[in-house]
């Protein structure tokens, strides 16, 4: 199978590779690797003003501070959930859902359509990272 | 740096010695002539070479010589073999036996046939890919006009028990015996007239000669008929008409002969590379959870076929893809990218049929390119083994 350039730059990114420990982490994962798909993020989130998010009340003045990947599944998974730490970390994302829509991701590292459904895995995981996902956004 | 070539199953270059013979015949100055022309020493001199071509073919294979009927490759081999015998036959019977780790190449065939009204029982073979002389004794009818089975695997190297299931095909006495042995030449002993099969196809490009040509081995001791499947002007015994390639034949004829003809240096080949696929298993092994794929049976020395715990193959085929040529399974099935059906035969779970890869040895092959190939390997399953968090 032949890859983009930007699949095959970050299938081979080793930078965030691993997890993440702490309060203002969060974990989430989808898929299974008996199932030929896995993936993990490790989000680290931050307030606006250095509070952690544990202390927030709502999503808005959280962003990702650091973030860290595990995956199992075909070189455009690995590439999708590394570009997407990466990228989440750089620009300090602070929105609810992925940096970008599945869609768009998709036809950024030119995702076949036969495999649409591991890039929904990777938005699965990446939701369950979110303190949205794990009712902390509530939190006092 | 050029990846190591560990693909050999899939094909080989052509060896610089067969390129020579067959460019002889290529230009004005050699031997150009059309081998079906009669009437004047241009066809003579070429089908002269075409001749010489068939009697190293055939020693090559153990057969005789008029036994030979060129193709374009083993793929038509075996479409003559299974379509000309199963019309042939008719009468006698609409059965064949095959195996479920067969060639695409001889499957597809069967597929076609069955939508045609014939019937196929698809033999399962053991984990190690061995058919049980027994099993085939089980699956012949009164019906039954043809078995056809490969002798090496293209996959894992199984060398199949030719001489027992042509002996039970004989018991049976109307199941002819068809053999796609297009992995075979060099890599073990092939005896075509001695083994008992009626049939056997043979590849040229798997064995350091050109791609486009093969032959069907038809034995004509064993009053084998097939019914042609090509028509105009009567060639090959009226099997496969069409004007030979002469230069194709001719790198075919040079190529088996390269193969076989020095039975020392052919076992010292096999020694070697036998050699060099030790060194290949030994510095896999040190990974843990690398499994070998027809480890328990006879097999053949170029072929090692392995699956790895805990990664996946897709990326493990792109992580090594830089530097190494291998595959991960036949090259004919490749296309489709779905695990291999022949380790899924074998009972390989899903997972472990997907992480499979075939690292095929071959004449050119060198010590250095085998470490080469370790280290690569041991550092993109290292590698994938921690993104998967194992």
């Amino acid at each position: 199978m032949n890859y983009n350039d930007i699949t095959r730059r970050y299938f081979c990114a080793d930078e965030r590779v691993g997890s993440l420990a702490g309060p203002d982490v969060m974990r989430g994962s989808a898929g299974s690797r008996a199932g030929g798909t896995w993936v993990q993020f490790d989000l680290e989130w931050r307030g606006d003003a250095g509070v952690s998010t544990g202390t927030r009340t709502g999503a808005a003045g959280r962003r990702i501070k650091d973030a860290r990947f595990l995956a199992f599944g075909c070189p455009h998974t690995i590439a999708v959930a590394a570009w997407l730490v990466e990228h989440a970390v750089a620009e300090g994302y602070a929105g609810v859902g992925l940096p970008e829509t599945v869609p768009l991701i998709a036809r950024r590292f030119a995702v076949p359509i036969e495999k649409l459904g591991r890039l929904l895995l990777v938005e699965d995981a990446w939701l369950a990272a979110t303190p949205e996902s794990q009712g902390r956004a509530a939190l006092p | 740096m050029n990846p190591v070539y560990l693909d050999y199953a899939a094909t080989t270059p052509v060896d610089a010695r067969v390129a020579a013979r067959m460019a002889d015949c290529l230009t004005q100055d050699g031997e150009f002539g059309n081998p079906g022309s009669t009437s004047h020493e241009f066809g003579d001199r070429a089908r002269a070479r075409v001749e010489a071509a068939r009697v190293q073919v055939a020693l090559g294979a153990g057969a005789d010589p008029e036994d030979v009927i060129w193709t374009s490759g083993a793929t038509e081999s075996n479409n003559l073999a299974l379509f000309g015998a199963a019309e042939y036959y008719r009468a006698q019977g609409r059965h064949l036996v095959t195996c479920r780790t067969e060639h695409k190449a001889v499957l597809d065939p069967c597929r076609e046939l069955e939508r045609r009204g014939w019937r196929v029982t698809y033999l399962v073979p053991d984990r190690s890919g061995m058919i049980e002389p027994g099993k085939l004794a089980e699956a012949l009818r009164p019906d039954t006009v043809l078995v056809s089975i490969m002798h090496v695997n293209n996959e894992i190297g199984v060398i199949q028990d030719i001489a027992g299931l042509a002996a039970v095909c004989a018991r049976h006495g109307a199941a002819r015996l068809h053999v796609d042995a297009a992995q075979s030449v060099g890599k073990c002993a092939v005896d075509f007239t001695g083994c008992g099969a009626d049939l056997m196809s043979l590849s040229a490009h798997k064995v350091y000669g050109p791609k486009g040509v093969g032959a069907l081995l038809v034995s004509k001791r064993r009053s084998m008929h097939l019914a042609a499947q090509q028509f105009g002007g009567g060639q090959e015994r009226y099997l496969r008409s069409g004007t030979l390639a002469t230069h194709q034949v001719v790198g075919m004829g040079a190529a088996f002969e390269l193969a076989t003809s020095d039975p020392q240096a052919s076992a010292a080949e096999r020694q070697r590379v036998a050699a060099l696929q030790a060194r290949l298993w030994t510095g896999l092994e040190r990974l843990g959870g690398v499994l070998r794929n027809g480890e328990s049976a006879q097999g053949v020395p170029h072929i090692l076929n392995l699956s790895f715990e805990d990664v996946e193959g897709e990326s493990l085929l792109a992580a090594v893809r830089p530097d190494l040529a291998v595959s991960t399974g036949s090259a004919c099935a490749s296309a489709s990218n779905e695990a291999s059906y022949v380790l899924r035969a074998l009972g390989r779970d899903e997972r472990l049929a997907e992480s499979s890869l075939r690292l095929s040895i071959g004449r050119f092959t060198t010590e250095a390119e085998i470490d080469r190939a370790v280290d690569v390997l041991t550092r993109a399953v290292r590698r994938l083994r921690r993104l998967a968090g194992r």
